[in-house]
């Protein structure tokens, strides 16, 4: 009798492995795609059904079957280089503001050559001049998402107490120019703050800076930077323009129009915003400044109406594209069938929208201009799969649904200011800082120290500023911004 | 011989399920500790990452150069250096107080309510701990401010900006998080004190006072030298949560709060450069290390019997 049990089990084990077992096709290639979302991470059932729909397609076109593996932004750039360092199997992949240590780092597939054989399209579409940003010693090693990328600077701020004290914008034409406005307002509603900080430690007035190439580095903490048109590497911090702005901000925080705490609160800018306390801020953004309006109103608005005055030209540096990058892991087994999936997520609408909205009726809806929106009763948290909000950062952003009032026109109009946009004589210019490292971990501390303050205003340029300079220099600012200017000078000579 | 051999199996059976009981630890303690000690090749590596740890080209001690570069590696040593040895002197006379104090409470039910409320704040992660402590700092709604400096028509300060409050803001922060826990130990210590010692010493007509002067302290002195000498050895690492969470990561406040572990996670964070941060381990590990036969060296001096080796 317990023989015939113990048989019976053993049978059904090893029936259910077999069933289990997962079933590949000998033909097709397989393609992992790792990629982040900045939505809730999809349902068992939601991911399984996109990832077949894609393959219907990806089988069909390429021979190649798909695992996608969405990762949560904030985990992404960790996740992957756990995954890989541990052997797991992802083949396609993005680098967020990493390309560089990426690419030095060793992780990156050279697709120099590939690119032509498996992805001709999508060479074409984003064209040499953006390739050049992800190349190293020659070599490509990534393509940078397609996207507006000519942003402009903007003051974001309430529609509603602008029209209730019957303030014009139109004349705003610089960062200057807001000083009035901060006076009424804060006279009119002495209970709100005026400017609340885009980040902890950082107002990001800087977004009105125009005309600077950081290379490399960020606007919040730039070590040498090119001034519009100059080739010549320079310290922002000494120069006039910095002290300038400084003085701007210090003079709004010391007329209270500046959150307190804004050098070191940790509340995100959206949560300041919808609790109504505060009248607006500035942001960097590629949108047009009606879309961006109404996609603020619903995201920071808390019910009231936003709207966003331009107040800065876009201005286009090697950063800017290759902010976020898509390549290959250089441990793949399968860099042409990789490259042919990279490519359909630059040029084949079906794909990407899979990728970006899940399956049309269950995840999404159109409207009759074309545009997404969730279905009846449901919303981005509750459909089984969406990554809308990496929009931005995977593939093609051209040739995917619109957002709700947005328009084609939109879209043609960004597109042609991607390509009319004023643009870095260093465009493509990338900065090795290996042998600045030290240096680097150095002056990162000493900006970490100094740069909040200056920026929020909440410390004196006059006095501030100049220790601030004076230990950077002591920290080795001086090696970086000769490295740069070395490294920048021997490709000013090949490239002109 | 044949007794010897039985001698010899005896005690191992004697000792085998102690080593059982101990074998949880030393799994963890091989896997924990000894399994990670091969990453310190890292910290004379230029780590590539598709070379792997092992394969990476070295470069010397290039890797430990940052640590000493600036003048910060003068202040983050001296703040990690002082900011401890405050905790350990004030961290264990505050801990012997509240074991007395609790040993004195006698009643069951009151010394472990008490002991309870006194532990709970070590239960905390140090991330709610600085929104605690934000909450009463805050400039624009805080309680300092608001209901304590307001009322008396002073106006607020920017806590976090002003740096000579903060030596003293983490110091209570630190022993009001950590002291309640620790004194289970001194309670322990103080509960295995031969009680009719009490007694004689009542009888002879001893205060209170004198009985902890003359009973108490010194029968605890072991458990205080060997907390000692384990947190000396913990001397050149600091307490990240604390010196990083609770002043909100704010810049102006470096000068008081920046640790050497601190300044590894800032200047790191961006550049992402493993062997550097392996560097700093392994420096701060070797210091400790020192610490530890120091320490131990001078209480042998000092008293043979307390040393812990």
């Amino acid at each position: 009798m317990k023989k015939t049990v113990v048989t019976l089990m053993a049978a059904g084990l090893l029936a259910g492995a077999i069933v289990a077992m997962p079933v590949y096709a000998d033909d097709y290639d397989q393609v992992t795609f790792a990629y982040a979302t900045m939505n809730n991470l999809p349902t068992e059932e939601g991911l399984s059904t996109v990832q077949e729909a894609v393959n219907e397609i990806t089988r069909e076109k390429i021979g190649v079957e798909v695992t996608l593996k969405p990762i949560g932004l904030a985990d992404y750039t960790q996740s992957v280089t756990l995954s890989l360092q541990a052997g797991e199997k992802i083949d396609v992949l993005s680098s967020i503001y990493t390309f560089a240590s990426d690419v030095s780092n060793g992780m990156l597939y050279d697709i120099t050559d590939l690119i032509d054989e498996a992805a001709p399209e999508t060479k074409e579409l984003i064209g040499e001049d953006w390739l050049k940003t992800c190349m190293y010693e020659g070599s490509l090693y990534a393509l940078p998402t397609y996207k507006p990328v000519a942003s402009h600077g903007y003051f974001v701020c309430r529609q509603d107490i602008l029209d209730e004290l019957g303030i014009d914008v139109s004349t705003v034409k610089s960062a200057e120019d807001l000083t009035d406005i901060f006076a009424q307002v804060a006279e009119a509603h002495p209970e709100m703050t005026v400017l609340a900080p885009l980040s902890q430690g950082n107002l990001d007035e800087g977004s009105l800076w125009y005309g600077i190439d950081y290379l490399s580095d960020s606007r919040e903490k730039a070590y040498g930077v090119l001034f519009d048109g100059d080739t010549t590497v320079k310290n922002l911090y000494e120069s006039d323009y910095f002290m300038e702005q400084s003085k701007l901000v210090r003079e709004w925080y010391e007329a209270g129009y500046i959150m307190k705490d804004a050098a070191t609160t940790t509340s995100s800018v959206s949560e300041l915003m919808t609790s109504g306390n505060y009248f607006g801020h500035f942001t960097e953004n590629g949108l047009m400044p009606e879309d961006l309006a109404a996609i603020l109103t619903s995201l920071e608005g808390g019910g009231n109406p936003i709207t966003v005055i331009d107040l800065r030209e876009p201005y286009i540096s090697t950063s800017t594209i290759n902010m976020v990058t898509w390549g290959i892991a250089s441990n793949t087994k399968v860099p042409e069938a990789a490259m042919k999936f990279l490519n359909l997520t630059y040029t084949d609408p079906d794909v990407l929208n899979l990728i970006i909205f899940g399956l049309e009726g269950r995840d999404y809806v159109l409207d009759e201009d074309g545009c997404y929106g969730y279905p009846e009763g449901q919303d981005a948290a509750t459909v089984p799969y969406t990554a809308a909000l990496s929009n931005g950062i995977i593939g093609n952003a051209f040739i995917m649904h619109r957002s709700v009032g947005t328009s084609e026109e939109d879209n043609e109009a960004l597109l042609e200011a991607n390509k009319t946009a004023t643009v870095s004589p260093a465009l493509g210019f990338m900065f090795d800082s290996t042998d600045v490292s030290i240096q680097y971990t150095a002056v990162n501390n000493v900006a970490s120290q100094y740069l909040p303050g200056l920026l929020c205003g909440s410390t004196d340029p006059e006095t501030e500023l100049p220790a601030f300079v004076d230990a950077l220099n002591a920290a080795g600012l001086q090696d970086i911004i000769d490295a740069k200017q070395k490294q920048l000078d021997v490709w000013l000579a090949e490239n002109k | 011989m044949q007794t010897k051999v039985k001698e010899k199996k005896s005690t191992r059976q004697k000792t085998a399920p102690l080593f059982l009981i101990a074998l949880p630890g030393i799994v963890y303690l091989l896997i924990n500790n000894y399994l990670p000690m091969a990453g310190l090749f890292l910290a004379f590596k230029r780590y590539n990452f598709m070379k792997g740890i092992f394969s990476s080209d070295w470069c010397g001690f290039d890797n430990f150069k940052f640590l000493f570069t600036t003048k910060d590696a003068w202040i983050m040593t001296r703040n990690t250096i002082l900011y401890n040895l405050a905790f350990i002197i004030l961290g264990t006379a505050m801990s012997i107080l509240i074991a007395i104090l609790l040993c004195e409470l006698g009643q069951k039910l009151r010394a472990k309510l008490f002991q309870s409320v006194l532990i709970l704040p070590n239960m905390l992660s140090w991330v709610i701990v600085s929104f605690v402590v934000f909450a009463i700092l805050n400039a624009d709604s805080g309680f300092i401010n608001n209901a304590i400096l307001k009322p008396l028509g002073i106006e607020g300060v920017s806590w976090y900006t002003f740096t000579g409050a903060w030596p003293i803001i983490l110091i209570i922060t630190n022993l009001w998080k950590s002291a309640g826990y620790s004194s289970i130990v001194y309670m322990a210590g103080i509960s295995g004190i031969d009680k009719s010692l009490y007694e004689s010493a009542a009888l002879d007509g001893a205060t209170k006072l004198q009985q902890i002067k003359n009973i108490t302290l010194p029968m605890l002195k072991p458990t205080v030298i060997t907390m000692t000498i384990m947190s000396v050895g913990r001397m050149f690492y600091s307490d990240f949560g604390l010196f990083y969470q609770v002043p909100q990561n704010s810049g102006a406040l470096f000068p008081v709060t920046q640790t050497i572990d601190t300044y590894v996670y800032r200047g790191l964070m961006e550049n992402n450069n493993i062997g550097m941060s392996s560097a700093a381990g392994f420096y701060q590990s070797i210091i400790g290390f020192i610490l530890v036969l120091a320490a131990n060296a001078i209480v042998r001096k000092l008293d043979r019997d307390n040393a812990m080796f």
